[in-house]
């Protein structure tokens, strides 16, 4: 009983002690199972389109195992329909957006942790752009790139997801630096080092994993946004989730080529995301956790 | 936590003007890519501005307001909204916590389940959207072929005007539920583990625990969990685009995607942006409401 586990992640994601009775272990048990199979499964019926012969999409009875594996579907979907481009795109937004991110977030994060800059106000605000619906900025800011000759660029979208990105990479770098203990930064400092100095080889370095989980965070959402991606794209820049609605609109049999591009659109979200085990509940719950 | 000022003493001189450099950046952008969108945006909701007329934009007062309460269409759309909104937080909020009171009594592999829970959450809007546009086929989908199976009627779902709605519900539980529950099991995990001794010693039985200590401590992060979902409730635009476009007819046309109607379809900027701003009000007053509810002390407690 009250098997209590190792102590892990500043205690977060330790065990609390089981209380339970035989008999709740065993609906637990029944429950997640029932669960797994119902978040998955889709994901299982994605994954079976996208290597599936073209004469089992359309089926009745649908087929549930296909036949064989047909990778045809990938290579077309690649070249035929765009996916390359999709793929390139939608990479080139995340990673500069993220990139930008990053450093104007870091820093803006340890003002605010080790200075508190702007009291609580200043870091309210940052998070706050987080919750606001992208459709109240939508038509000021769809004016404003359209005024610059702008819409459907690189520069717009990457800009554009700075509004996430930002927000993101402060908000949770801000906790990061919070955890570290200053006694080595102000060691440095009275050894004649500038604040600067302090900051990028004191402080910098030893948050280098947080670094690093938050900027995969942030890729996950720019590779994933979907809104922005609609509404400023006419057609030149076009992210993954812009051609997903496109296709299924217009070639709505296709679905072995589709589902290999959605298939492609998932796998490098899914492989962060069990990379990030460890920072998944800091990295998504937008501080409804008291974290640190 | 609190946290330690570096070097307080040097706080007016070099510390001070590198604390202000950083975050200046951040801000300044923030500013141009929300504050000030957003006051344009409130601007704009007093003009009469539309890119499909010849007449230049001018100042008509409160009248977008005033027009919102006679277009009938935004009545259904708020509708919509809320049904939507009612719906998938109940049933996200209860299978939340039932899958995170279950995943909590795992012997062990809790978070490997939990990550692979956590999928759908994490998946791009359009995939899903993809993945559920194949299950909901009315001829090759596993869906209609499960119901066949059990002799129950064949569904039309999201090409139904009466199932569209409850189609994007489940799409909606689908995709946010395993968020709920990662958000309620990070709040169990995060209890003092006093709590449950105590009540051992006191010979509760566990889902007596359960219900009398585990669900009121969680209160703070349930409140903050409906707030997350209320918001993107109101939000929701992606699964409606990509799954139904508002239809069929307008039995699926929230608010946000009748903002983006009015905005990116009939170019009536004013409106558009109207409604975005009562949007933005309704999820203000919702959330303070919530907040203060759920965070009122127990009171009378033993």
């Amino acid at each position: 009983m009250a098997a209590t586990a190792p102590t892990r992640g500043r205690g977060r994601l330790a065990a609390t002690p089981v209380v339970h009775a035989g008999a709740g272990r065993w609906i637990a048990y029944i429950g997640i199972g029932i669960g797994v199979i119902f978040f998955l499964f889709p994901v299982y019926w994605m994954l079976g389109t996208a290597v599936k012969p073209p004469n089992e999409w359309l089926t009745n009875p649908p087929v549930f195992i296909p036949s064989r594996l047909y990778f045809a579907n990938f290579t077309d979907a690649l070249f035929f329909y765009n996916g390359l481009k999709g793929l390139m795109d939608s990479a080139i937004v995340a990673i500069c957006s993220t990139a930008i991110g990053m450093v104007i977030g870091t820093l803006a994060a340890y003002s605010i942790a080790r200075f508190r800059t702007g009291g609580g106000n200043l870091s309210f605000f940052i998070l706050s752009v987080l919750f606001m619906p992208p459709v109240a900025v939508a038509i000021p800011m769809f004016l404003f790139w359209s005024n610059l000759g702008l819409v459907d660029t690189y520069i717009a979208l990457i800009v554009q997801y700075l509004i996430f990105t930002v927000p993101f990479v402060t908000w949770l770098m801000k906790g990061f630096f919070q955890d570290l203990p200053v006694e080595l930064e102000e060691s440095a400092l009275v050894n004649g080092a500038s604040r600067l100095r302090a900051f990028w080889e004191v402080a910098l370095p030893s948050v280098r994993p947080a670094l690093v989980a938050t900027a995969l965070f942030a890729l996950i959402f720019t590779w994933n946004e979907f809104t922005f991606a609609v509404l400023l794209s006419r057609g030149r820049v076009t992210t993954l989730p812009f051609i997903l609605p496109t296709l299924m609109e217009s070639h709505n049999i296709l679905w072995g080529d589709i589902a290999a591009i959605a298939t492609i659109g998932a796998l490098p979200v899914v492989i962060i995301a069990f990379a990030l085990q460890r920072y998944l509940v800091r990295g998504l719950s937008f501080g409804a956790i008291k974290s640190t | 936590m609190a946290t330690r000022v570096v070097g307080r003493r040097q706080a007016s001189g070099g510390g001070r003007r590198f604390a202000l450099l950083t975050v200046a950046p951040a801000t300044l952008l923030l500013v141009g890519i929300s504050i000030f969108p957003l006051l344009y945006a409130l601007r704009l909701s007093f003009m009469q501005d539309s890119l499909l007329s010849v007449a230049p934009p001018r100042f008509i007062g409160l009248a977008n307001y005033g027009h919102l309460f006679h277009d009938s269409l935004f009545w259904t759309s708020l509708g919509v909204t809320a049904v939507f909104a009612v719906s998938v937080i109940t049933v996200q909020l209860v299978a939340g916590l039932v899958i995170a009171l279950a995943l909590d009594r795992l012997p062990r592999y809790q978070q490997v389940i939990a990550t692979i829970l956590l999928i759908p959450s994490i998946l791009s809007p359009s995939v899903v959207s993809f993945q559920w546009r194949q299950l909901f086929d009315y001829y090759s989908g596993p869906l209609n072929y499960f119901l066949g199976l059990l002799h129950l009627p064949l569904q039309g779902w999201t090409a139904s005007p009466r199932e569209a709605l409850p189609a994007l519900v489940l799409v909606d539980f689908w995709e946010w539920t395993p968020f709920m529950v990662l958000l309620i099991f990070a709040g169990i995990k995060s209890l003092p583990k006093s709590v449950f001794e105590a009540a051992r010693v006191d010979g509760s039985s566990s889902w007596q625990v359960t219900i009398f200590q585990t669900l009121p401590l969680l209160r703070r992060v349930i409140a903050i969990a409906v707030i997350l979902r209320l918001i993107g409730a109101f939000k929701v635009f992606d699964i409606i685009y990509s799954l139904t476009a508002g239809g069929p007819g307008t039995s699926t046309e929230s608010l946000a995607f009748y903002t983006y109607v009015q905005g990116f379809r009939y170019f009536d900027l004013g409106y558009s942006t109207t409604m975005a701003f009562v949007t933005l009000i309704m999820i203000t007053v919702l959330a303070r409401l919530i907040l203060g509810f759920m965070e009122r002390p127990v009171g009378r407690a033993a």
